[in-house]
C-alpha cells in the first residue's frame, strides 16, 4: 500500500522521463531462425559472426528475421509449434554451442559435452568413455566442426561406432 | 521502472476500435456465423444456461485465462490481451460472459480459429478443459476433438517442473538493467548436467530489426507487440551468461504436475496471440506472473504489480508466496574467471596473464613444472577468459579465439580431470536482497539551518544501499525525490527530484578493462550568490576508471572525467556549462557499514563563468535486511550540509 501511494505521488512526474529509459521493452525481440533460435545473438550483436552463427544459417535454410517466431508459428528447422525436430537436435546444439563443446572436449568434462552425449543417445553409463575419447580426439573434431556441425557430429558417430567399448551401445542416429 | 499510463476504459474502446482491421473483424464475423448453426443447438442451449446460473464467467479461473482485470473506473472488466483472434466473443475484451458463451458455442465446432489455426478447444485449451471439468460436458453430444498439435507439443517437453530464471541486471544495455525472467520446462530425467537441453517460455516484445530511436518510446508506452516462444534454454545461457556476463539465478517452483499442465496448456493458448508490450508494466516478469496464475488460480500475483513489474521483486513475491522449492546460481563467464582466478596462487596468476596474452607461453619449462592438475586448471581459466572476450564481437574478439585454440589444444593433451572449485556467483541471491523501492526520514543542518527530511524512491539500488543481492558497484536510481522542511521557513520546498542517476563502477586489473561511468538528471538545491535555497535543474555525465584494492575489507577507488549544465535563475544568464573531474572511494568497513567518499573539481565555461570544488562523505550501517541507518555530509563553495535519515526498503 505504501508503495501504491509513493508511486501515485511521483507517478506524474515520471510520465515525462518515462521514455529515457531506452531501448526498454525488448532485451529479447524474437526474429532469429526457427524456434526462435539464435534470435538475439544476432539482434543485439549484429556483427557476430561465429561459426555456430553461420552453420545455423546452412541448417536453417537460412530463413532469417522471417517473420514471427511465438509458440505457434513455423520455420524450417523447427515443427510448426516452435520446437527442434527430433533429427536436428544434435546438430542445431552443436551449431549453437560450438565453442562450449570444443572448450567441454578439451578438457573431457562439462554441461554442452554431457548435453551433447544425451542428444546422441550414449547411455549415463557410457558417458565417460565418450567424453575421455572426445578429448584424446579433440583436434580431429574441432577440426570437423570448423567446417560445419553436421560433419562434427558425424566424425563423432563415426568414432563411436568404432570405438572398442562404445561401439556396442545403440546410438540414436 | 516505470508507470502504465492505464487503459481506461474508454481508451481501450478506442484503440481496439483502431486495431480493428478488417482482417481482426474476420474471427469475429466467424464467431457469429459458427453460433449461428452450430452442431447441437439444444445442447449449447442447455450448457450456457447452466454456465449463466453457475456464475462461470465471474469465476477467478476464467479471468485467470482470458486476462480480465477489473475496470480502473467503473464496474466491469478488461482483458489485457490484445490480440482479437483470442477471443470468441466480438465483445469478448470487456464482457466475460459474451466470450464464455460464444466459447462453448464454437467448442461444437471444428472450424479454424486464431493464430494458430486450430479448432477453438485446441487453440484454447485450457478454456475447454477447465469448462469440461467444471460442467462434465457429455463427450456424445459435445464430442472432444483429438488436438494432436498439442499432444505433440505437450509431449515434447516431458515436463516434470518449471523453473523461473533470473538473468541478473546488465548496465550497459538500459533494456535489461533491472533483469529479466523466463520460464524454463523442467523435463524428465535432466540432470543439472543436460538442464540446457530444456526448453524455456520467453515473452518478448517484437521490435523489427532496424528500429530506432522510436524503439525506446513505443517499448515504454507499448507500441510493440509482445510474443511468447519456445526459446531452447541452451541459447539462453549463451546470450546471457556468455555474451553479456550476467549470472543467472534459477528458481524451481514447487507445482504439482496438474499445475504444470495447467500452465503448458495457458501457454499453447498465449502462442496463439499478443499483448502490448509495456516495459514497466505489463513487461516480461508480468507475464510469466501470469502464466503461474493460469498454473494455481487461486494465487494472485500479477495483482502485486498494479504499476510496475520489476524482475526482482516478482521473484521475491514467489519465493514469500512458498512457490519456490530450490534456488540455483548459473555464474557467468565473467564470475568463473574471477573466481578460478581467486582460487589460484600468485604464480599461476601470472601464468593465467601471460597464457592469455600469448600463449605460447604454455612450452615454458616452468609452467610445465607446475602439476598438470594446476596446469590444467590455469589453462581452463585462460580459455574461460579467452572465450569471454571473443564472444559477441565479431573481428575484435577474434584475435581471441584464435588464442583460445592453442591454449584448448594443450589442455586436450592434459589427460586429468577439471578440478571443480565452488564459483559463488557476483550477484548474491537477488531475492533475498533488499526491497526496491525506498523510503527515508530524518533531519539535519544545511549552514545555519536546522531541517526535517522525508525521502522516497520508486526504485532500485545505490552506491550507499546494502549490496546482496544486487549488481556490485552499480547504481540505478529512478524517481527520487526529497522535501525538506527549513526551520526558519513556513513552507516545506522540494529539496531534490532525480529521474535518473546511474553509476557502474567496473573495477580494472589485468584482466578486465571496462570502463566505468555515470549519468545523471534532476533537480536540487543550491546556495548560490545572493540566493540562499535556489532551485537547479541539473544533467551530469562521467567517464573513467576504477580499481579495487583489499585491505581489511574491499575498496573500489575510481576517478572520472565530467561534463555538467545547470540552468537556475541564481546563476548570471541563468545557466552554466562545464567540465571537471570526480574521484571517489567506495569501501566496505564491516558487512554492515559502508562508506562512499568523493571530491570534485568543476570549472564552468559557459553561462555563468564559476569554478565549484565540491567533496562528500557519506556513510550507511545496516540495521536489518530492509532497514538501514545513514549520515551524509556535503559541502559546496559555501555550503555545508549535514543529513541524518533512517531509510526503509520495501
Amino acid at each position: 500500500m505504501i508503495k501504491r501511494v509513493l508511486v501515485l505521488s511521483v507517478a506524474a512526474l515520471f510520465a515525462f522521463q518515462a521514455g529515457f529509459a531506452l531501448a526498454a521493452a525488448t532485451g529479447n525481440p524474437d526474429t532469429g531462425p526457427g524456434c526462435g533460435l539464435g534470435k538475439l545473438a544476432w539482434q543485439n550483436y549484429p556483427h557476430q559472426k561465429t561459426i555456430g552463427v553461420q552453420v545455423m544459417e546452412a541448417t536453417t535454410n537460412g530463413t532469417f528475421g522471417s517473420g514471427t517466431f511465438g509458440i505457434s508459428s513455423g520455420t524450417s528447422g523447427c515443427t510448426n509449434d516452435g520446437q527442434v525436430w527430433a533429427s536436428e537436435k544434435a546438430n542445431v546444439f552443436a551449431a549453437i554451442n560450438f565453442d562450449n563443446l570444443a572448450q567441454d572436449m578439451a578438457q573431457g568434462h562439462g554441461e554442452h559435452l554431457t548435453s551433447l552425449a544425451t542428444l546422441m543417445g550414449i547411455p549415463a553409463d557410457q558417458q565417460p568413455a565418450f567424453f575421455a575419447m572426445t578429448q584424446e580426439r579433440y583436434a580431429s573434431f574441432v577440426k570437423a566442426g570448423e567446417s560445419s556441425p553436421g560433419a562434427m557430429i558425424k566424425a563423432l558417430n563415426d568414432a563411436v561406432a568404432t570405438h572398442p567399448t562404445l561401439a556396442k551401445v545403440s546410438l540414436n542416429k | 521502472m516505470g508507470f502504465r499510463s492505464h487503459r481506461l476504459e474508454p481508451l481501450a474502446l478506442f484503440r481496439i476500435l483502431l486495431s480493428c482491421s478488417i482482417a481482426a473483424l474476420l474471427p469475429f464475423i466467424a464467431a457469429l456465423t459458427s453460433l449461428a448453426a452450430p452442431s447441437d443447438d439444444s445442447y449449447l442451449k442447455q450448457l450456457i444456461e447452466e454456465a449463466t446460473v453457475a456464475r462461470l464467467a465471474e469465476q477467478r479461473e476464467w479471468h485467470v485465462l482470458l486476462h480480465y482485470q477489473k475496470n480502473l473506473f467503473g464496474s466491469g472488466f478488461t482483458s489485457m490481451q490484445d490480440d482479437p483472434g483470442f477471443f470468441m466473443a466480438p465483445t469478448g475484451k470487456t464482457d466475460p460472459q459474451a466470450e464464455l458463451a460464444a466459447t462453448l458455442g464454437q467448442f461444437f465446432s471444428d472450424e479454424i480459429v486464431g493464430r494458430s489455426k486450430q479448432p477453438a478447444q485446441c487453440a484454447f485449451v485450457a478454456r475447454y478443459h477447465w469448462l469440461k471439468e467444471k460442467m462434465h460436458f457429455d463427450d456424445r453430444r459435445l464430442p472432444p476433438q483429438p488436438c494432436e498439435r498439442f499432444t505433440r507439443w505437450f509431449n515434447e517437453f516431458n515436463a516434470q517442473s518449471i523453473s523461473v530464471i533470473f538473468p541478473t541486471g546488465f548496465m550497459n544495455n538500459p533494456a535489461s538493467m533491472f533483469g529479466h525472467t523466463f520460464l524454463r520446462i523442467d523435463a524428465k530425467g535432466q540432470t543439472p548436467q543436460t538442464r540446457i537441453l530444456d526448453y524455456t517460455i520467453n515473452y518478448a516484445a517484437e521490435v523489427p530489426p532496424h528500429a530506432g530511436p522510436e524503439y525506446a518510446i513505443k517499448g515504454v508506452f507499448g507500441g510493440y507487440p509482445g510474443h511468447f516462444s519456445t526459446i531452447p534454454y541452451y541459447l539462453k545461457v549463451q546470450e546471457y551468461r556468455d555474451i553479456e556476463n550476467r549470472d543467472i539465478w534459477e528458481y524451481r517452483l514447487d507445482l504439482t504436475q496438474e499445475q504444470v499442465r495447467r500452465l503448458l496448456m495457458h501457454a499453447w493458448e498465449l502462442g496463439n496471440a499478443y499483448f502490448d508490450y509495456f516495459f514497466f508494466d505489463e513487461n516480461c516478469s508480468f507475464h510469466i506472473l501470469s502464466l503461474i496464475e493460469a498454473a494455481e488460480p487461486s494465487i494472485h500475483l500479477i495483482d502485486h504489480f498494479p504499476f510496475y513489474a520489476i524482475p526482482v521483486d516478482t521473484v521475491r513475491l514467489l519465493a514469500e508466496s512458498g512457490l519456490v522449492a530450490e534456488v540455483v546460481s548459473r555464474p557467468s563467464r565473467s564470475t568463473l574467471v574471477r573466481r578460478k582466478r581467486e582460487a589460484m596462487k600468485e604464480e599461476e596468476r601470472v601464468w593465467l596473464n601471460r597464457l592469455v596474452a600469448d600463449p605460447e607461453a604454455l612450452k615454458s619449462e616452468r609452467f610445465r613444472s607446475l602439476s598438470l592438475e594446476r596446469q590444467a586448471f590455469v589453462l581452463e581459466a585462460a580459455s574461460d577468459y579467452l572465450l569471454m572476450r571473443g564472444s559477441g564481437a565479431p573481428e575484435e574478439g577474434a584475435p581471441f579465439r584464435e588464442k583460445n585454440k592453442s591454449i584448448l589444444a594443450a589442455r586436450s593433451r592434459l589427460k586429468v580431470p577439471p578440478t571443480d572449485i565452488p564459483i559463488e556467483p557476483y550477484v548474491k541471491r537477488p531475492d533475498l536482497g533488499h526491497g526496491t523501492s525506498r523510503v527515508g526520514i530524518g533531519a539535519g543542518w544545511r549552514n545555519d539551518r536546522a531541517f526535517e527530511e522525508i525521502n522516497m524512491r520508486a526504485a532500485y539500488h545505490d552506491l550507499l544501499d546494502p549490496e546482496y543481492g544486487y549488481t556490485p558497484d552499480a547504481q540505478i536510481e529512478v524517481m527520487s525525490l526529497a522535501v525538506r522542511h527549513y526551520h526558519n521557513e513556513s513552507q516545506a520546498r522540494l529539496e531534490r527530484f532525480t529521474p535518473l542517476n546511474m553509476i557502474s563502477l567496473a573495477p580494472m586489473d589485468s584482466l578486465f578493462q571496462a570502463p566505468s561511468w555515470k549519468l545523471g538528471l534532476g533537480m536540487n538545491t543550491i546556495v548560490q550568490g545572493g540566493c540562499q535555497l535556489c532551485t537547479n535543474g541539473y544533467f551530469t555525465g562521467g567517464l573513467g576508471g576504477a580499481v579495487e584494492s583489499r585491505v581489511l575489507g574491499r575498496q573500489v577507488w575510481y576517478a572520472m572525467a565530467e561534463v555538467e549544465g545547470d540552468a537556475s535563475k541564481a546563476y548570471e544568464e541563468n545557466y552554466r556549462i562545464g567540465g571537471g573531474g570526480t574521484v571517489g572511494l567506495l569501501a566496505d568497513i564491516t558487512d554492515r557499514w559502508k562508506l562512499l567518499a568523493t571530491g570534485s573539481y568543476l570549472r564552468f565555461a559557459l553561462g555563468d563563468k564559476s569554478e565549484d570544488i565540491r567533496w562528500s562523505i557519506g556513510q550507511r550501517y545496516s540495521l536489518m535486511r530492509n532497514l538501514a541507518f545513514r549520515v551524509e555530509y556535503n559541502h559546496r563553495s559555501h555550503d555545508n550540509d549535514v543529513l541524518a535519515t533512517l531509510q526503509m526498503y520495501f
